[in-house]
């Protein structure tokens, strides 16, 4: 409750007062035994909350955006390497042990979590997002190259 | 009479939808993680995030289950509620 109260303080500050960083750095003071008395939860998100807010400042003014270029177009072939690589750079996996065929949690003995961070890789390789209901059934690298071969739209 | 069908071990309906529940927070909570500007501050926020559903994984208590997704909802929300506050 306290550091939604100090949130909302910095906020107007910002508005009001040109001179924002050094109202901010005596809130931020002030704020610390406060937030210390907290759990330990809402203490670590306190801090990460006053960086992220100071980091949003350096980044106003620029806008970052991606430019999209011809890419080869999609087979089967590249999906699966693309699938495997995604893999084998995953830290929990053991590249000996990966087939195309292995079940991430028989086979590679990941767990539901694991599941669901590699899928979540999925979708930053390959650009799309990917529905809960049909993320928790892709269970092995084959299950996810057919998947991801049926939405772009690939066959043979 | 042949036995049952199902596996030896089977979660209950209610087990089911709950364990749904969970991973479907994890998801979002990564969703939300990858939305953070800075990268050091992500892959830490990633490392807390995963940390603490680890934790708990043995947890069994339906209620006590219960009171932690209710907490991962409010972190979650937190979370967000920050996010657009350092986009604003």
């Amino acid at each position: 409750m306290a550091s939604r109260v100090l949130v909302q303080c910095v906020r107007t500050l910002a508005r009001s007062s040109a001179r924002v960083s050094v109202g901010n750095l005596a809130v931020r003071t002030l704020a610390a035994p406060v937030s210390a008395s907290h759990r330990s939860f809402s203490f670590i998100s306190n801090i990460e909350r006053t960086r992220l807010l100071e980091q949003s400042r350096i980044l106003v003014g620029s806008v970052w955006c991606r430019q999209y270029g011809d890419l080869p177009p999609l087979t089967l072939e590249s999906i699966r390497d693309r699938v495997m690589y995604v893999l084998k750079l995953y830290d929990k996996v053991n590249p000996e042990k990966l087939q195309t065929t292995s079940h991430f949690m028989k086979d590679l003995g990941l767990d539901s979590l694991d599941q669901v961070e590699i899928i979540m890789a999925m979708e930053d390789e390959f650009g799309f997002e990917i529905p809960d209901a049909d993320g928790e059934k892709l269970m092995s690298p084959d299950d996810v190259v057919q998947y991801i071969a049926d939405k772009k739209d690939v066959y043979e | 009479m042949s036995g049952s069908r199902l596996p030896a071990v089977t979660l209950t309906l209610k087990q089911f939808l709950q364990r749904q529940r969970v991973l479907g927070l994890y998801r979002s909570l990564l969703r939300t993680i990858r939305e953070v500007p800075d990268q050091a501050d992500r892959s830490y926020l990633q490392a807390w995030a995963r940390d603490e559903f680890q934790r708990n994984k043995n947890a069994t208590n339906q209620d006590a289950i219960r009171m932690m997704i209710m907490q991962a909802k409010n972190h979650l929300e937190e979370l967000q509620r920050s996010l657009a506050l350092a986009r604003s």
